[in-house]
């Protein structure tokens, strides 16, 4: 599990991650169509409001947001809307573990925020993959 | 002889003007047990919340017919028992306290499968959220990261139940 970090290195990785969903969502999109495009369009328009959000947060703490990449490699081939549920499961997924690094900062705010954000981000990989899991972000250790 | 030396400890201290926490940097030896800290308090709480859910979804799947609705409940309740592995697997108490938290109590047996709504669990859920997100402001990084987990789990129940 992650130890304690600092506020915007916290910040940068959950902006990184959802850089790359605003990426993913715009390939999974192409391969979706009716409810699940409208859907698909939806969580990239919540991916690209929590970049802006992330962003100005990152600002005010005097930093610079980190830019997005052209391009990201995907983690598997995207072909039709089956592989492209998948990658958008895939995409939330790693969206929660980002945040998770938030509720490990001191600022009690910035916890709250980041575990606000997992419930979105996890509830929507539910709504892709079609089941639930029981620690959204977190690989827990063998008790 | 020892022992009568550690009995007599605090007497000869106070003879000399010193409390027996004045001679020791560490937790005083002579003050009895020590309270179990906010952590522990937290955790067993939260045990006792999570045994409550878990009880509440036994009692709504017992005896229910082959149904999707009873191998979603079935799913979920596995994760939660799944969360108090991990909640149990991190609670440490100090020798001597009782391990068994006692907040709040367990959900009565008794209750009867139909007593137990999918709109009572969907509420169970989005409360066991709630309470959470208040407990894991207070709580070390680490501990506070699982509790968000188990938030975030949670939530996404209240979506599987149809909330």
């Amino acid at each position: 599990m992650m130890a304690t970090t600092g506020a915007v290195p916290a910040l940068q990785a959950a902006l990184a991650a959802e850089n790359a969903a605003i990426f993913g969502y715009g390939a999974a999109g192409a391969h979706l169509a009716g409810s699940s495009q409208a859907a698909a369009e939806q969580d990239w328009t919540a991916h690209n409001r929590a970049r802006d959000t992330l962003a100005a947060m990152i600002s005010a703490r005097g930093a610079t947001p980190a830019a997005a990449q052209a391009f990201y490699q995907l983690p598997f081939r995207v072909h039709n809307a089956s592989s492209a549920a998948r990658l958008a499961a895939y995409l939330e997924d790693g969206v929660t573990r980002a945040y998770l690094g938030l509720v490990a900062v001191s600022d009690q705010q910035l916890r709250r925020f980041g575990a606000m954000a997992m419930q979105e981000a996890a509830r929507r990989a539910v709504s892709w993959r079609g089941s639930t899991q029981a620690f959204p972000g977190l690989t827990p250790p063998a008790p | 002889m020892l022992a009568a030396s550690a009995a007599a400890l605090p007497l000869l201290l106070g003879a000399a003007g010193c409390r027996s926490s004045d001679a020791f940097a560490g937790p005083d030896p002579l003050a009895g047990r020590p309270p179990l800290g906010h952590d522990v308090l937290t955790l067993q709480a939260v045990i006792a919340a999570e045994e409550n859910m878990i009880d509440l979804y036994r009692t709504a799947s017992s005896g229910v017919a082959e149904t999707p609705r009873a191998r979603l409940l079935r799913s979920l309740l596995a994760q939660h028992e799944q969360h108090l592995v991990q909640l149990k697997a991190r609670l440490v108490v100090p020798a001597g306290a009782s391990p068994s938290p006692s907040p709040g109590g367990r959900a009565s047996p008794s209750r009867r499968p139909s007593t137990v709504s999918t709109a009572r669990l969907r509420a169970a859920e989005r409360a066991s959220a709630a309470d959470l997100m208040q407990r894991l402001a207070t709580v070390p990084p680490a501990l506070a990261q699982l509790f968000a987990s188990i938030a975030a789990s949670d939530a996404t129940h209240v979506t599987a139940l149809g909330g």
